[in-house]
């Protein structure tokens, strides 16, 4: 209690406010920008912090991080390209929301979500990190490959139209996933000789080309003549989030938190594998989970609150355990060290007063995060109104730079264009590209940990069942791709009837 | 020439062509040194075979269960509106491409902006601020990266 009240004293100067703002505007436009994200900002910012007091310099860095969370929904929501890979499952119902004329209303139950997800994060954080973290103990290779494989159970609720499709698809995201040297032998794999393919292709690149190049592409056919939509100032903030839609969302928002914080606080996983799992979670238990996909702002509510609800516990781990959950806590962990704190148990009891500082921090930014966001809202729904033939080329300006900028090469621009232009021919063939997108962000969490598992078990399969945490995984998997045939199945049924 | 098809025959071709051509290239592009059963390959086959086992489901799919579109081919298939689109998507995929290849060459300033200008006209855009908009942008971002990000563009 006495290291409680030190920290809301040390947190309580002038300059941790002012300074969080700073943060939080630097976080959503480093976020905003496809192929940048809040990594960079971070690292960029470290510099900056070297003169500041700890818990001035920490929150900052924080600010940045969740700002950056926030941020990379405003282009998925806009022009249906995530800015961070988190906020990949935004786009499902964020983007049809902007092509339906409800921009502002996505944006706003975007940040909304996503504050209330920090929140219950950052108080998950303050009151549960020694519970939480011992759970997360319990997973091991077969635990996590389990989670890998819940994660893409979600294919069966986003392929509805053809199942071969979404599977296909996975295919194609795990063989991308595999491309480059392999983590446990080191052997190069599909690289055809180019040094440039040894690290692989970056997540963020293929993101880039997915769906920034190839959503420019299905506009290939776009005619200002025809095609050009007017759309009056004035109505774009008309259309608000009404009451009753605040208190349909409470629900996706709640699970979205839960799953974020769970998800979060597991080392190696991050929050787009928890806003992928909340919208596959929501969408199964929502009496109506035929509008899911076609902007259904519940779909928004449920993947923003897991995103931002990730942030929080990913801190979780590397505070009470000295284990980073993902690229931007190891990061930060790199700044609390050279502030003089160690991450790990010792933390609590060396520096409690500055730990709680930055705890009740995490709070406070996401409550500036709300303000901000409310304020620049209105702004970001008007880029709705620029014609689209100006957008397009800004939308590739930024795609090139940001691509150039992920590992300064020009391979990746090379990647994005290339990923784009198959992106475009898939899609014209009816093929969703979420599953490819699984298929990337899970394959390499389900393959180290598959082979991790079979080598602990000497080649027997028999792990993956006979530990409870990984059954029971496997088993909600199997469930939810069940419900979801048994749903389709009636759905058609009632079509031909 | 007539056809009859759907997208599930056409891409259940596709794939069923190009994950037979990976799984033949894995013994090649997958040298592992590991004598275990489960190694650097292991993985990639199973998504290769999957790849290979779907897409003939789904050609299968195409062929009995799915309704087929029924296209004539003839000489003046090619002078109508619908084939005059498909070819203005292919044309913008290689300007696309072209860009990289002259990106190379002459640098982000000047690419991105010959890049703007050709989407531009290839819009049939008139407004000369729809060509000084986007490249202010070009500009700014140009100036950003390299001065605030520190990221050297080329």
């Amino acid at each position: 209690m006495e290291a409680f009240l030190a920290g809301l004293q040390t947190l309580f100067q002038w300059q941790n406010f002012l300074i969080i703002p700073v943060g939080l505007a630097l976080g959503i436009i480093v976020g905003a920008i496809p192929g940048l994200t809040s990594d960079l900002g971070i690292i960029l910012c470290i510099p900056l912090t070297y003169g500041m007091e700890p818990t001035m310099a920490i929150l900052m860095l924080l600010a940045i991080y969740c700002g950056g969370t926030y941020g990379g929904s405003i282009t998925a929501i806009l022009i249906n390209t995530p800015g961070t890979s988190a906020n990949a499952a935004t786009l499902f119902d964020g983007y049809p929301m902007t092509k339906k004329g409800q921009a502002y209303k996505a944006l706003s139950m975007a940040l909304f979500a996503s504050t209330i997800g920090g929140l219950i994060s950052a108080f998950a954080l303050l009151f549960l990190a020694p519970q939480i973290a011992k759970i997360t103990l319990l997973f091991g290779p077969a635990e996590y490959l389990a989670l890998a494989v819940f994660g893409l159970s979600v294919i069966a609720g986003v392929s509805n139209k053809s199942i071969f499709k979404g599977l296909i698809g996975a295919c194609i995201g795990i063989f991308i996933s595999t491309i480059g040297m392999d983590n446990i032998s080191g052997t190069t794999r599909f690289t055809f000789g180019k040094i440039n393919l040894m690290s692989g292709i970056n997540l963020i690149i293929a993101l880039i080309g997915l769906f920034a190049i190839s959503e420019i592409m299905m506009k290939s056919q776009y005619n200002p003549r025809t095609d050009k939509k007017t759309i009056d100032a004035s109505s774009i903030t008309k259309c608000k989030v009404t009451r009753e839609e605040y208190k349909r969302c409470r629900k996706p928002i709640g699970i979205g938190s839960l799953i974020g914080v769970i998800i979060g606080a597991t080392p190696g996983t991050g929050g787009g594998l928890a806003a992928f799992i909340a919208y596959n979670q929501v969408k199964q238990s929502s009496k109506h989970p035929e509008t899911f996909g076609e902007g259904e702002i519940e779909g928004v509510a449920a993947s923003e609150s897991a995103n931002n609800g990730a942030c929080g516990a990913t801190m979780i781990p590397m505070l009470t355990l000295g284990v980073p959950g993902d690229g931007a806590t190891a990061i930060l962990m790199g700044a609390f060290m050279i502030h003089g704190m160690v991450p790990g148990p010792m933390l609590f009891r060396d520096q409690g007063n500055l730990l709680y500082a930055i705890m009740l921090g995490l709070i406070v930014v996401n409550i500036f995060m709300y303000l901000i966001g409310s304020v620049f809202t209105k702004f970001y729904a008007h880029i709705t109104r620029i014609p689209y033939e100006i957008l397009a080329c800004v939308v590739l300006t930024f795609c090139t730079a940001g691509a150039y900028s992920t590992s300064n090469s020009l391979y990746d621009v090379y990647i994005i264009f290339v990923v784009g232009v198959l992106a475009y021919f898939l899609r014209r063939m009816d093929f969703q590209l979420v599953p490819i997108l699984l298929g990337i962000v899970l394959g390499p969490l389900a393959e180290t940990n598959f082979r991790r598992a079979l080598i602990l078990s000497d080649g027997s399969l028999s792990i993956f069942v006979t530990r409870p945490i990984s059954l029971a995984f496997l088993l909600i998997a199997v469930g939810s791709v069940l419900l979801f045939a048994i749903k389709n199945h009636r759905a058609k049924a009632k079509e031909i009837s | 020439m007539k056809l009859k098809y759907n997208t599930e025959i056409i891409s259940g071709i596709v794939f069923l062509i190009a994950a037979a051509v990976l799984w033949l290239l894995i013994p090649s592009q997958i040298n592992t040194l590991e004598t275990t059963s489960i190694n650097a390959q292991t993985v990639p086959r199973i998504a290769i075979g999957g790849m290979l086992l779907f897409s003939a489901g789904l050609l299968a799919q195409g062929i009995f269960s799915n309704p087929k579109k029924e296209v004539l081919i003839t000489k003046a298939t090619f002078s109508t509106e619908s084939f005059r689109r498909e070819l203005k998507s292919v044309l913008y995929a290689v300007i696309l491409l072209l860009y990289t290849v002259v990106l190379t060459y002459l640098g982000f300033l000047i690419a991105t902006a010959l890049l703007v200008v050709v989407i531009l006209l290839f819009y049939g855009t008139r407004k000369w601020y729809y060509y000084a908009i986007p490249l202010v942008m070009v500009g700014i971002v140009y100036f950003i990266f390299r001065t605030l990000l520190h990221v050297s563009l080329p």
